[in-house]
């Protein structure tokens, strides 16, 4: 359902989440945004829990080194501490690696929900229909979000051949020297393929006129309207429920 | 609205003056001198040897080279009576149609309906319009209307080609350019885009190795040579007659009857017009006195022995066996269900089917490359030449992918170079060469390495030329004698005639038939259901048997 929703109205959403997640200083906030998001993905979108587990993975990782920092080095981290100074963590300094730590997984999966919803063709067409994007920068935009899971395709390629060389069947995942030897030639598939993708569209007319037609823009429903009321009143809801404004009522 | 230019009554469609491309850096001129006309409404024939220059040519006219891809250029170009630079490579596009050899250049990776559609939204041309072009062009090409929302890369190798035909044709544009556009296309496809090439008021100029059903469409051909100039032209049928033994030489594509016909002259008996199919032949043969009939019937079993390959049965255990196999690309769901097939020592088996019926995945998952969803699979891994050959290339240089195989023995390096005609290239980097001797490349690692015990060749003769399929030929016979099995993907049905003794046919997700190939190629209702035609050798087959001589 989030995947037939106009792009940009999402996209809104998803920066106001984003913002909100930066600005609040409060683990349950960025908790709740955690498992919020998490939710619209597997009961909205049906997507597997475990793929959400494993793309909150990299996140969690990037946020344990926020963790560490500001438990080791607190100094470094003053006015994260005095933020958190109030948490029920107990130290300080861990109360406020942890709200850092929830911050990166709830940023990383606002941003995934984002992602996971919206086909990068009907993104672009929205950004040139709605907010004028220069089609050569749009359509250069639209190959760089293809270009990540055409290099993983790319990567299996390679990992074949290299594998039929050695006459042995490839490992599921790739060890850390095999994936450091794909580097080289990925690159030279992005430039490849990057030069490819110049040539296919020059050859074919972008950028010959100033107003070009756009077949099959997304176009704005009443869903897009309620979708992004509901989305603004949940975070509204969280934020009341979670920093206690709603005792002084 | 960007408007198409519209080209002055006298003036050629294309003319090269003396026109000569170098790369940057590169000792040697890519092609050239040209001086050659391509006149409105006329479509012309460029045939050479891979690596001669054609598609560097092809680029000039748009000036996409050297705008987009750097070269220095002499010489005069002229597209539509005006200079070719006058206009950048975007502008032409209203007027000129290109569709690449490589379908990665045509295509931009968006889903289908909006790659059609990508050229007539630039020329802001409404709508309504463009939808009906889209629906046009994709019947034209015979784009099934459930492909619209894929992405083109998610598409097999040959469906990006058809979806490739279908944008170049949805531009309608007065000039068609194509470069290769049938190395990866199934038999039926190639057939819808002989017929698009056969339609009348439009300019064609074509590249392609795969004439036989193309041929008849053409009215002139022009052919460069290995140094790049340009050595002949003329109508097809005086060029294949009068400079057949040149082209051999030059390893140049001729169709069959045009090879066969120049035996017969070899024996005096000569048709009266030159024939450029092998059904002129024929009528020709039936009107000969029966002793003419019968020297005929001498050569004809000759030219037919070289190239239908003689039965081979395996009786030894198999190489590799698949049992109720569900076989499936890499992160994708199965294609193929219910697979049991085993291929023994010295067996020659081509696998045949439309675009997309999964052939790729079959050979890679018997190769041991991919892993089954269902089923079994039993013995050692085989070697797999991939469609894309760039994917095997992990040296720095043609030499040291050579090395990396056989050893620093230079004599045995020096000989397969000879062999397969690199040895002019043999300290480029792999990915500096042209498409032919990439692949040309990529099989001669593949067939030197001693250790498997079975190979899986997919699309070997896509963009090559004559000598180099011919090599190939006479490769996989020599590999199948030592008792290596080859397994032959492919859409060239002269080819798997002249390689393979036994055929499996891909349709609706399992196998369809698996039997000896020339069988299977004279079963009208199989090859009608699973795209396939009929190879023109097959006449004369025919006819060799209802005509005793």
């Amino acid at each position: 359902m989030l995947s037939m929703l106009h792009p940009l109205p999402k996209l809104i959403v998803c920066l106001v989440w984003l913002a909100a997640s930066i600005a609040v200083f409060d683990p349950r906030f960025q908790a709740g945004i955690v498992v919020l998001s998490a939710l619209a993905m597997i009961v909205i979108e049906r997507r597997s829990p475990l793929l959400i587990l494993a793309l909150m993975i990299p996140f969690a990782l990037f946020g344990f080194g926020f963790l560490t920092t500001a438990t080791l080095f607190r100094e470094e981290s003053d006015f994260a501490t005095r933020m958190a100074a109030e948490t029920p963590f107990g130290s300080p300094a861990f109360s406020a690696g942890i709200v850092l730590f929830l911050r990166a997984i709830a940023c990383g999966m606002v941003s995934a929900v984002f992602v996971l919803t919206t086909e990068p063709g009907r993104f672009i067409k929205a950004l040139m229909a709605n907010w004028h994007l220069s089609p050569r920068i749009g359509y250069a935009l639209f190959s760089a979000l293809h270009l990540v899971p055409d290099l993983a395709s790319e990567a299996q390629q390679i990992r074949l051949a290299r594998a039929m060389k050695r006459g042995r069947v490839p490992r599921r995942l790739p060890g850390p020297l095999e994936t450091a030897s794909l580097v080289v030639p990925l690159l030279a598939f992005a430039i490849r393929r990057a030069n490819r993708a110049a040539i296919a569209m020059e050859a074919r007319g972008l950028g010959t006129v100033s107003v070009r037609t756009i077949v099959g823009a997304p176009r704005l429903r009443p869903a897009d309207a309620s979708f992004t009321i509901v989305a603004l009143a949940l975070l509204a809801v969280l934020f009341i429920l979670t920093s206690g404004v709603w005792r002084a009522w | 609205m960007s408007a198409a230019f519209s080209v002055p009554e006298a003036a050629p469609a294309v003319a090269w003056r003396e026109v000569a491309v170098r790369y940057p850096y590169a000792a040697n001129l890519a092609v050239g001198p040209v001086s050659l006309e391509l006149r409105k409404g006329e479509r012309l024939l460029l045939l050479g040897p891979s690596g001669c220059g054609k598609s560097t040519l092809l680029g000039t006219i748009t000036g996409l080279v050297p705008a987009t891809i750097p070269a220095e250029i002499t010489g005069e170009i002229a597209t539509l009576g005006v200079p070719a630079a006058s206009r950048s490579p975007a502008e032409w596009s209203a007027s000129v149609a290109q569709l690449f050899q490589d379908a990665d250049q045509t295509l931009c990776g968006m889903t289908v309906g909006d790659e059609v559609a990508f050229a007539l939204e630039n020329r802001a041309l409404p709508a309504d319009e463009i939808a009906t072009r889209v629906d046009r062009a994709l019947a034209k090409a015979g784009v099934p209307e459930s492909w619209r929302a894929r992405r083109t890369a998610a598409l097999s190798g040959g469906e990006r080609q058809l979806v490739a035909l279908a944008a170049a044709l949805a531009q309608e544009a007065a000039l068609f350019i194509a470069d290769e556009p049938t190395a990866h296309l199934s038999p039926d496809a190639a057939a819808r885009l002989h017929a698009v090439i056969g339609g009348e008021g439009e300019t064609f100029l074509v590249v392609d190795h795969r004439l036989d059903g193309l041929i008849g469409t053409i009215d002139r051909v022009a052919v460069i040579g290995r140094n790049g100039a340009l050595f002949a032209e003329g109508s097809p049928r005086d060029i294949f007659r009068a400079r057949g033994e040149v082209l051999a030489a030059e390893g140049i594509w001729r169709p069959l009857a045009a090879d066969l016909d120049r035996l017969l002259c070899g024996i005096g008996i000569v048709l009266e017009r030159p024939p450029l199919v092998l059904s002129e032949i024929i009528d020709g043969l039936n009107r000969l006195s029966p002793a003419d009939r019968t020297a005929a019937g001498t050569v004809i079993r000759h030219f037919l022995s070289d190239r239908i390959a003689g039965p081979t049965a395996s009786t030894r255990p198999s190489c590799a066996t698949l049992v109720h196999a569900a076989c499936a690309p890499l992160f994708a769901k199965p294609v193929l269900h219910d697979i049991s097939m085993e291929i023994g020592p010295g067996e020659t088996v081509a696998i045949l089917g439309r675009n997309g019926a999964g052939k790729s995945t079959l050979g890679a998952t018997l190769a041991g490359l991919l892993r089954l969803k269902g089923g079994t699979r039993t013995g050692p891994a085989g070697g797999f030449a991939f469609q894309r050959p760039e994917t095997q290339f992990t040296e720095g240089s043609v030499r040291a992918e050579l090395e990396s195989i056989v050893g620093k023995d230079a004599a045995s390096i020096d000989a397969i170079l000879s062999a397969w005609r690199l040895e002019n290239v043999a300290d480029q980097h792999p990915f500096e060469l042209s498409q032919g001797q990439k692949r040309r490349l990529a099989l001669a690692t593949l067939t030197a390495d001693t250790r498997w015990p079975f190979l899986v060749l997919d699309e070997p003769t896509a963009g090559l030329d004559a000598a180099a399929s011919n090599e190939i030929a006479s490769r996989i016979a020599k590999i199948a004698a030592d008792g290596r099995a080859v397994m032959v993907i492919t859409h060239d049905m002269d080819f798997a005639l002249k390689t393979c003794s036994r055929g499996i046919v891909l349709d609706g997700g399992s196998i369809a038939a698996d039997a000896p190939l020339i069988d299977l190629l004279r079963d009208g209702e199989l090859l009608a259901s699973a795209g396939l035609n009929a190879p023109e050798l097959l006449l004369l087959v025919d006819w060799m048997e209802a005509v005793p001589c």
